[in-house]
């Protein structure tokens, strides 16, 4: 599907809008704040980080198109992802107020992103009390995003695991508009799956298979169709209330 | 970095790998083999008491370059009256 922005004149910072939007409400006095924000588009390789575990961060990366993960490295090249972002995430709105990085930001596929420096993050919440709620907001969807990856890591067996990070992935991006009919980008390896799930590649495939086999799902070009979705999501457990996409119940 | 294709057999029910992993040699073929076995195994504990599963390391010219097997076996002591 071919990125809304590409067509359009919209402002850079629109996806961070799209994004907050889907998860919150704004008033237009504080979406023009944000669209005025300073920002400095960068473009990174599939496979580059972004920012890298140990760096001290001055700046925020928006993701503005592409895939980007956070993830650990551990010794003997073992790697633990434990979060995809899509256009419209600040995936190190923590460093904010954690400049140091515990983990890396890699892009999965090759990134536009844009850097918005902390002083001007700063400015903007200082002048716009309003936006605290919001961004706060933010950052809570994303430890409940990784209280469920944990829950998804230890104890769910591979088919509900990868069913059930299908789920979330495709739900995440129709909420900015990035999907729609059941059918995503999942621009990933089984490597990156693997990775991403804690079960080894080898087993991914066999999963991925029996998924096809049930007739829930297809992967093919770096696309996700989903065949059935009400069984897709009772194969996964999915209960999306931990994704907080019901912005009337926003504070 | 060489191709490595990876079948797999769970109880008979058998994937023939068409997507093959990128690996740095065959060594690491051979350590992804012996990790899948308990990651696939986990999957089977929930159903009878006997698993063998197998897989097998194929190169890129589909020579076989090794295979890996796991049997899981379990044994009641008592009687049972549900299996």
């Amino acid at each position: 599907m071919p990125d809304p922005s590409f067509f359009t004149d919209e402002p850079q910072l629109t996806p961070l809008l799209r994004k907050l939007r889907s998860i919150t409400r704004l008033s237009a006095r504080d979406e023009q704040a944000i669209l005025r924000l300073p920002a400095h588009p960068r473009v990174f390789t599939a496979g580059q980080d972004l920012v890298s575990e140990g760096d001290r961060s001055t700046q925020c990366w928006l993701v503005l198109k592409g895939w980007v993960q956070r993830y650990k490295l551990l010794s003997g090249g073992r790697r633990q992802i434990s979060a995809f972002h899509v256009a419209g995430d600040m995936a190190d709105l923590p460093s904010l107020h954690l400049p140091v990085m515990d983990h890396s930001l890699g892009a999965v596929t090759n990134v536009m992103a844009a850097s918005i420096p902390h002083e001007a993050l700063r400015e903007l919440l200082e002048r716009h009390p309003d936006l605290n709620a919001p961004f706060w907001r933010d950052t809570l969807v994303d430890a409940a995003i990784f209280r469920e990856w944990v829950a998804n890591v230890g104890r769910r067996p591979a088919y509900q695991r990868l069913a059930h990070l299908f789920c979330e992935l495709y739900l995440k991006q129709a909420a900015v508009g990035l999907a729609q009919d059941h059918r995503c980008p999942m621009p990933v390896t089984q490597v990156d799956l693997a990775d991403a799930t804690g079960l080894t590649s080898v087993h991914i495939n066999r999963t991925l298979r029996d998924l096809r086999r049930d007739k829930l799902i297809d992967l093919r070009s770096k696309t996700l169709v989903i065949h059935d979705w009400t069984r897709l999501v009772e194969a996964a457990e999915f209960d999306p209330t931990y994704l907080q996409l019901d912005r009337t119940l926003a504070a | 970095m060489p191709l490595y294709y990876f079948d797999t057999d769970v109880g008979g029910d058998r994937l023939h790998d068409e997507e093959g992993l990128d690996l740095p040699d065959v060594a690491a073929a051979r350590d992804a083999a012996m990790g899948a076995l308990p990651d696939m195994a986990r999957d089977e504990l929930g159903s009878g008491d006997r698993h063998t599963l197998t897989v097998r390391v194929r190169d890129a010219s589909g020579t076989v370059v090794y295979s890996a097997t796991l049997d899981l076996t379990g044994e009641w002591h008592v009687p049972q009256t549900v299996t």
